[in-house]
């Protein structure tokens, strides 16, 4: 992985292309591997190294997008100059566009040295662990086990130059044995956190509970939601709801309830990049730094998460919010979405449900109504009554 | 870089059972337009190699982008560490169907090359197709023109070396009426995207973006205002549209064979078409019959040879009803004592091939459309997928459309919004009692489909003609 200096001097040897065109770059650069397992065995093991440097070209409000996966000089030198055509071929935007002044920032992505330097041979050990294990109880393990270092880079001729590089640890499990299933994941920046050894207690002691399964009838009934399950509605919401494009051009439920009470107390949801459980980058996709942002409070709607571009043509304020070129005229999304936890247990909430379903999470989601946000999808790997 | 790649492949043809290694250049337009305004026009080259050995039984797998030699003989020498770390957990070698040695090259027949247009003239066509669905209620519009074109490389330690050239165009419309408490989003030629197809700019030409916007619009604006589908047990005529995504989620992915075997069990799920149903299942009635055909000229998932260099082939998933085929790669394909029917496919030089759908498509019929409806004394159309799900083992799905009409006295009435319908995979195209003739018939290209881990995103085709079904639970979102 390139350093911040390695960025620094190759800006300034490539501003020499970019003649007086105002410009913001943007570069992902990434090592990520992946050992995939299923029915006890090791069936897909793989690594990848890439580097997609994206240069945007602003010429009096008319702009271009070139994206490139080398900084070899001449692909670049060529590049340049294609997105400088471009720029000036290109239809005026009905807004002006402004780039980002220098910004402080605050928050640094987690990162861990023996997440980015793991192995493939010890992510194999670790595996190798499960899978004794759960085929002691006569189970079959299946699942993923990524690691992987990412370095982001957002430079721009206002003089914008933010770096910033994290680690990610992803698993996640299944075990099958006749009608019995459970499902496990962990996801961190230090791979020092993680135990598999708790993974496999977890995925035994859901998939001892989950026999004997009996068909219930269609119907209304209590759920208690994992947190799992929680956050594949969380992701829908943000989606079809939270996205301030959305909420500005009326296509979202909170454009006509924004300041209203729709939920009770209990439900606050926020974008929340200083929250322990997650991970964090210190500035979104044009260099704004991120911030704690509050969605719902106390049960009332407070607003949604804005892009710079949304920002800009409506005369609104960036939240931080920025998504990469590829996905920008989505709008804007969370990053890091959060819901506050309460008072009870989960223990507690259980044991004051006379009749229920727990259900530890879900299959296939999709949006049936994007107003309503009314989602439809299939309960997976266990549903305890 | 030929030389260089047969360098690598020599240094590995030692140490390994099997190797390939796969050269993929990737070119790309994609041009967006919102309420007649520019909000995106980007160009992108992605170029790198990915290199599969087989060492000791297990699998190894690494991409770079760094194409110097010193970088792919290290990229080379992670792939063996990494199959020597597979080895440590395996049930048995893996072994590939045999295949033959190939030298070959294959390019997209195209007529005119989409990156010869003037960016100008692609922009134009959107600027003024979203110009004119602005009307009414219809505050929001968008339009979306995608160009690729990928050149591969194929080296195998089997002797094989391919080179294909492969272009895509497609793109689409779409206009959003917006009430106070509702929007309603109509779609065409298809929605999430459009559609696409390997062509040259001659497909666009020919789906007449300028010419259905006017129409878009107005249904549009027609479906803010109507009422609900009803609810109830009735006949249903699917347009192709949506029957493409019915066949791709209730046929597609279960007759994936890795899906079959286990091995997406984690993620993407099984499939309920388990081996003892080959030649032994009554999948739908005799209407259907249901091909994968990666040599049908213009569809999406049509090429010369997949990613392992086995040829593009046509095989019978369902035949006049009977399940009769899985899609495969050599290694599944080993397990079933069969040859690969050429379904391996890679979404790019970093990322292995998996079985992959190519053009999956249900074969015309003997109708003509207006007989479909004709027959149905109450029943509904609907067209134009608006959302999807279906179980892990695809057999449970709800799927809804943009659009829907109601089918009285075998005539369309009036609009519908919101519909949605369920069905059981099988009872489903069991029920099927028509398919509409060839001259409906058209192969939608859906550039989205997801699968695996870390995922990879495929471009693939649906050959579809209205279809009718009789007795489908139909109902409404709310």
């Amino acid at each position: 992985m390139k350093d911040v200096n390695f960025w620094r001097e190759l800006v300034k040897r490539i501003k020499i292309y970019l003649k007086k065109n105002d410009f913001e770059i943007i570069v992902i650069e990434s090592n990520s591997e992946l050992t995939r397992f299923a029915q006890s065995y090791i069936h897909q093991n793989v690594a990848e190294t890439d580097l997609n440097f994206t240069l945007k070209v602003i010429n009096k409000d008319r702009i271009s997008i070139v994206e490139i996966n080398s900084i070899d000089e001449q692909v670049l030198s060529k590049n340049i100059e294609k997105a400088i055509e471009l720029a000036k071929i290109s239809p005026k935007l009905d807004y002006h566009y402004q780039l980002v002044k220098p910004q402080l920032y605050k928050i640094k992505s987690k990162y861990s040295e023996e997440t980015a330097n793991f192995t493939p041979l010890k992510r194999a050990h670790l595996i190798n662990n499960l899978i004794k294990e759960v085929n002691r109880e006569g189970y079959e393990a299946a699942g993923a086990f990524k690691t992987e270092t990412i370095a982001i880079v957002i430079i721009n001729s206002e003089g914008v130059f933010a770096f910033d590089q994290g680690t990610k640890v992803d698993f996640n499990g299944v075990i099958t044995k006749d009608n019995s299933t459970a499902y496990a994941s962990f996801i961190d920046s230090d791979i020092s956190n993680f135990n598999i050894k708790k993974i496999t207690d977890e995925l035994l002691s859901v998939a001892f509970k989950n026999v004997d399964q009996v068909e219930i009838e269609p119907g209304i009934y209590t759920v208690i939601l994992s947190p799992e399950a929680v956050a594949s509605i969380l992701d829908y919401t943000a989606y079809t709801a939270f996205n301030g494009k959305l909420i500005v051009e009326g296509k979202s439920f909170f454009s006509a309830n924004r300041r209203k009470k729709i939920f009770p107390e209990i439900i606050t949801i926020l974008d929340d990049p200083l929250d322990e459980l997650t991970l964090p980058i210190p500035f979104d996709f044009v260099g704004y730094p991120r911030e704690k942002i509050y969605l719902i409070k106390d049960g009332v709607i407070v607003d949604g998460v804005y892009d710079h571009l949304t920002a800009l043509k409506y005369n609104l304020k960036c939240t931080a919010n920025t998504l990469p070129p590829e996905s920008a005229s989505m709008g804007a999304l969370p990053f890091n979405l959060v819901m506050k936890g309460g008072e009870d247990n989960i223990q507690d909430i259980i044991g004051n449900t006379k009749k229920g379903v727990y259900i530890t999470r879900f299959h296939y989601v999709n949006v049936l109504n994007p107003m309503s946000v009314q989602l439809t999808g299939m309960t997976r790997d266990g549903g305890l009554s | 870089m030929k030389k260089v790649l047969e360098e690598i492949l020599d240094y590995l043809e030692l140490k390994v059972n099997y190797a390939d290694i796969r050269l993929v250049e990737t070119e790309s337009e994609n041009i967006e337009v919102e309420n007649g305004i520019l909000s995106s026009y980007r160009v992108l080259n992605n170029k790198g190699v990915g290199i599969r050995v087989l060492v000791n039984g297990a699998w190894g797998f690494a991409a770079s982008n760094n194409l110097d030699k010193l970088s792919l003989l290290k990229t080379a020498t992670k792939a063996l560490v990494i199959a020597q770390a597979s080895a440590l957990i395996k049930k048995e070698e893996i072994k590939l169907a045999p295949e033959d040695k190939h030298i070959a090259t294959y390019i997209t027949p195209i007529v005119k090359d989409s990156f010869k247009v003037n960016p100008t003239e692609k922009i134009d066509l959107l600027v003024k197709a979203t110009k004119i669905m602005l009307r009414d209620k219809v505050k929001k519009t968008e339009g979306l023109l995608n160009f690729y074109k990928i050149q591969k490389t194929f080296l195998s330690t089997e002797g094989s070396h391919l080179e294909q050239t492969i272009f895509t165009s497609g793109g689409g419309i779409a206009a959003y009426a917006i009430g106070e408490k509702d929007f309603q989003t109509r779609s065409y030629p298809s929605s999430f995207g459009g559609d696409y197809a390997t062509s040259g700019y001659e497909f666009i030409e020919e789906i007449k973006l300028l010419e259905n916007a006017e129409r878009i619009s107005e249904e549009a604006n027609q479906l803010l205002f109507a009422p609900p589908a009803p609810e109830g047990i009735m006949d249903v005529v699917l347009g192709g549209s949506q029957l493409a995504l019915q066949v791709h989620e209730s046929c597609g992915h279960p007759v994936e064979l890795d899906r079959v075997l286990g091995k997406e069990i984690s993620f993407a799920g099984g499939s309920f078409l388990t081996l003892d149903k080959l030649n032994n299942f009554i999948y739908g009635s005799p209407e259907v019959t249901i091909v994968a055909d990666a040599t049908v000229p213009g569809g999406l998932g049509s090429f010369g040879y997949d990613d392992e260099g086995v040829p593009a082939s046509k095989t019978y998933l369902v035949n006049r009803g009977e399940f009769s085929g899985y899609l495969m790669s050599r290694e599944d394909a080993f397990k079933l004592g069969l040859k690969s029917n050429g379904a391996a496919r890679a979404d790019g030089w970093k990322r292995i091939p998996l079985v992959r759908m190519t053009n999956i498509n249900l074969l015309p019929g003997n109708f003509e459309f207006d007989e479909l409806i004709g027959d149905i004394k109450q029943g509904i159309y609907l067209d134009t997928n608006k959302s999807w799900s279906i179980d892990d083992k695809r057999l449970n799905f709800q799927f809804g459309t943009e659009f829907a009409r109601e089918i009285k006295k075998g005539r369309l009435g009036k609009i519908y919004k919101n519909a949605i319908y369920q069905g059981i995979t099988p009872e489903f195209w069991r029920s099927c009692d028509g398919v509409s003739k060839q001259e409906h018939w058209h192969i939608w290209g859906i550039t989205n489909c997801g699968k695996g881990q870390p995922e990879q995103v495929m471009q693939v085709g649906h050959g579809t003609s209205p279809a009718r079904f009789r007795k489908i639970q139909v109902g409404a979102s709310q």
